[in-house]
């Protein structure tokens, strides 16, 4: 039964592929609304459908394959200048692109596909076809039965031979030359010369090749797209015949030109496609890869452990080969982690459709530019980015973008423009999504965050700030203000995602000339370069990205800072949060303690730490359900002497003690930019709810010593 | 089972029913060389066969080209579906079993 077990293989393989296909028809058909006359698009298209319809065929998926094939048919009249490319045909296209999904999802065990639906597809289909919207140029005259094609019929030579691997592929050479049959008249001829002796046959192998002479007024690229499917398996010779049938060759209406001899695909290589990049390449499950980089994880703890036996033990042999493990597993794991990288494009691609179907249902005129497609990412990162993406542009859609009257109005081009853009910047990506609508009114969020209660109305807040403000949790509810409605809808899931994935969101708008939403995004989830800490018993790991430098502190600076929590750090005054307090660690600090310094989203601060390790590859551990909702901490490591290191989250840690600080007594508002003043004016001391004797002292020292009051209290 | 044997008064029937294609072709392969290997006449029935594939139609001509190098009679029982014969033809294959005397072999 394991022959049925392969097939199950190939039918996923199947699934899987028409899926990587269906996003190629879909960014074709998208891009062929925008360009209507090319015709290398309409080949695009048809190339995918035909794929679709010919391994949907072989793998039994006769609905999906039948389909399919009338949507081909579609094309084809569209590639031979028989149908030009409308917009009714791009939206027809499109509803059947979504069927044909549907049906694959069905074919994967999800959901029946609507057979309703798919017969009013094709009847429309019919409709438009059958209306022939014949354009002026037209090259190919009208009218003529596909079995035999008007134009000049030539003779070519094809020979055809299936490579060892074909039939375990679930290729079936007989539909093949069935379906070449159609495209004139055939003559034929198996070669058996390569059949074995029957004990030495392998009966899961075709030996037959084949010879035939095909006369058809088709194109070589009409007979290579017969078999496009299978053309990484097979060898595959197209030529011309010695003599000509008929007349010379009129302009084709889609010839593509002859691409010189048909090369031979190397075995497992993947469809030729468009793009080079991925002309040699295998599939491998995201599971098996996962499994991957979690073994590394593994090697890199277990060397850890090594690396601290070696030094242990003071055997230079040991030492040296520690220190090679270490080399290697450091090579081991980065480059674990680019296998997992992934260009951007396809999650990209996607949204075209997404912005091509609001733009109808909203009347607007909206493009979508790309830029930075090639940039990478790690896939669990991309996987997640879906979703934000999504919101981001639904939003701007909706809301950034006015209607085209009023954007002439504003003096402004009437289509409206969203681009979308990926580029590396350090250890990070930044994603952003412009806009050039309306902008976000700053007066009117400040407004609406004052009347929910999210800043105090004397608040003074940057213009980042206030539109930070929108992705609050409140603020994402339906009824907010009228000009920017809808502006917070989905804002929090953007915030939450983006959060998930340890990335920040910068928002910068300019009234009347649009938005530009920035996602920063930590380029791997999976292993992080991190600093290992020491307080107490307790150890900790900073990301080493953000960690600026390390300092000492002594008794003596503590008291020359009359008790509050800042150091001076070269003339800066930077202020510090100690993880002893804050963590409420039950241990006698030691005579000399370390700040690491660190640059977070709300400026410097310092973390304050019994000891700093050094630095270490820090493979990051899921700390589980129960811990997921504790935000300062971003995930856990095993040290080399199985002890568990929490792995801290500085922006966080941060802005959780500035919220702890001032929650229920100050607004959201009161950053750094505004501690910092309350410690060169000292006003007077906040009455808080918490009160932990933060009267007496100044303000940013009780704000610290509060975190440790409230560390417990933050989940 | 699509690939079955029946051994009857000195002779071997091979019977072939349904799809046969490349899910069965290691038991046809089995069962081929088992059947080559003992003695007497190999019959091949294709009459309850609805469609052969390439992996079936290399077998049975390399069973019968090896029979006929050992001097062994093989042979198709019964008459081979039109269809079957129409894929083959529409394929080039013009030999074993589409051969004019396999046709003509009646029981």
């Amino acid at each position: 039964m394991a022959q049925e077990n392969n097939i199950d293989k190939y039918k996923q393989t199947f699934l899987e592929e028409a899926r990587e296909i269906l996003i190629e028809l879909e960014s074709a058909l998208l891009a062929l609304n925008e360009n209507r006359g090319d015709l290398e698009l309409v080949g695009r298209a048809f190339r995918a459908l035909h794929t679709i319809k010919g391994s949907g065929a072989m793998f039994g998926f006769d609905q999906l394959a039948g389909f399919s094939h009338n949507l081909e048919n579609a094309f084809d009249e569209v590639r031979n200048g028989r149908l030009a490319v409308s917009s009714e045909l791009i939206n027809l296209s499109l509803s059947a692109f979504d069927q044909i999904k549907a049906m694959l999802d069905e074919a994967a065990g999800g959901e029946p596909a609507s057979s309703v639906v798919a017969a009013e597809i094709l009847t429309k289909l019919r409709e438009v076809t059958g209306k022939g919207e014949r354009p002026a140029e037209a090259v190919a005259p009208p009218a003529v039965v596909p079995a035999a094609p008007a134009g000049t019929v030539r003779r070519w030579q094809v020979r055809f031979s299936p490579g060892a691997d074909f039939m375990r592929h679930g290729a079936n050479p007989l539909l093949l030359l069935r379906e070449l049959r159609q495209l004139g008249s055939l003559e034929i001829k198996a070669s058996l010369a390569a059949i074995p002796p029957i004990s030495e046959l392998d009966p899961e192998r075709c030996y037959i090749s084949w010879d035939m002479v095909l006369s058809t007024a088709s194109t070589r690229a009409a007979m290579r797209d017969v078999f496009i499917f299978v053309e990484d398996i097979c060898e595959l010779v197209i030529e011309p015949a010695a003599e000509l049938v008929a007349k010379p060759v009129v302009a084709e209406a889609a010839a593509t030109a002859p691409k010189g001899a048909e090369k031979k695909f190397p075995p497992w290589g993947r469809r030729a496609s468009d793009t080079p990049d991925n002309a040699s390449s295998i599939r491998v499950p995201a599971a098996k890869l996962d499994q991957f980089v979690d073994l590394v994880g593994e090697l890199v703890t277990v060397q850890a452990r090594l690396v601290e036996i070696a030094t242990r033990h003071d055997d230079a042999d040991v030492v040296a080969v520690s220190e090679e493990i270490e080399r290697l597993t450091t090579a081991l794991r980065e480059n674990s982690i680019s296998i997992r990288m992934l260009p951007v494009r396809s999650t990209f691609e996607r949204f075209r459709r997404l912005v091509h179907d609001l733009a109808r249902d909203l009347h607007k005129e909206v493009e979508l530019t790309i830029e930075g497609t090639d940039t990478e990412l790690d896939k669990s990162v991309i996987d997640q980015l879906n979703d934000p993406l999504m919101h981001l542009i639904r939003n701007s859609m909706d809301h950034g973008i006015e209607p085209a009257a009023g954007r002439l109005a504003a003096g402004k081009r009437s289509s409206a423009t969203i681009h979308l853009s990926a580029r590396h910047s350090g250890a990070s990506v930044l994603i952003c999504v412009a806009d050039d609508g309306g902008g976000i009114n700053a007066a009117a969020v400040r407004a609406r965050a004052i009347e929910k209660g999210l800043v105090a109305a004397e608040a003074q807040l940057s213009e980042s700030e206030v539109f930070a403000l929108i992705l609050a949790p409140g603020f994402s509810t339906a009824q907010t203000i009228t000009d920017v409605s809808g502006r917070g809808v989905g804002m929090d899931v953007v915030r939450r995602s983006v959060e998930g994935l340890r990335g920040t969101i910068d928002i910068a708008s300019k009234p009347g000339m649009g938005t530009t939403v920035t996602l920063r995004l930590p380029l791997t989830l999976a292993i992080i370069d991190g600093l290992l800490v020491r307080v107490g018993q307790a150890y900790f790991v900073l990301p080493l990205a953000s960690t600026l430098e390390c300092i000492e502190l002594t008794r003596q600076d503590i008291d020359r800072a009359n008790g509050k929590h800042v150091a001076n750090v070269r003339g800066e005054i930077i202020p510090y949060i100690r993880l002893r307090e804050y963590f409420r660690l039950r241990s006698e600090p030691p005579e000399r303690e370390q700040i690491m310094v660190a640059e977070t989203e709300s400026g410097r601060y310092g973390f304050v730490v019994d000891e700093v390790l050094g630095d270490h590859q820090t493979v990051i551990k899921n700390l589980g359900r129960f811990y997921r909702h504790v935000d300062l901490v971003s995930g856990a490591t095993i040290l080399g002497n199985g002890t568990v290191a929490l792995i801290l989250d500085p922006h966080r840690l941060v802005r959780e003690a500035i919220r702890t600080m001032t929650v229920g007594r100050r607004p959201l508002s009161t950053r750094t930019a505004h501690i910092r003043a309350d410690a060169r004016a000292s006003p007077p001391s906040h009455d808080g709810a918490a009160g932990d004797g933060a009267g007496a002292e100044g303000p940013l020292l009780s704000s610290t010593e509060k975190f440790a009051g409230t560390a417990g209290a933050v989940q | 089972m699509p690939v079955t044997v029946e051994q009857s008064g000195g002779m071997r029937f091979i019977r072939l029913e349904g799809e046969v294609n490349i899910a069965s072709a290691s038991e046809l392969k089995k069962l081929l060389l088992e059947a080559l290997a003992a003695d007497g006449e190999v019959r091949v029935d294709l009459e309850r066969a609805a469609e052969l594939d390439v992996t079936a139609w290399q077998l049975l001509w390399a069973g019968e080209r090896e029979a006929r190098a050992c001097g062994k009679g093989f042979s198709v029982a019964g008459q081979v579906p039109e269809e079957v014969l129409l894929s083959m033809g529409e394929a080039g294959w013009n030999t074993f079993p589409v051969s004019g005397e396999a046709k003509a072999e009646e029981k």
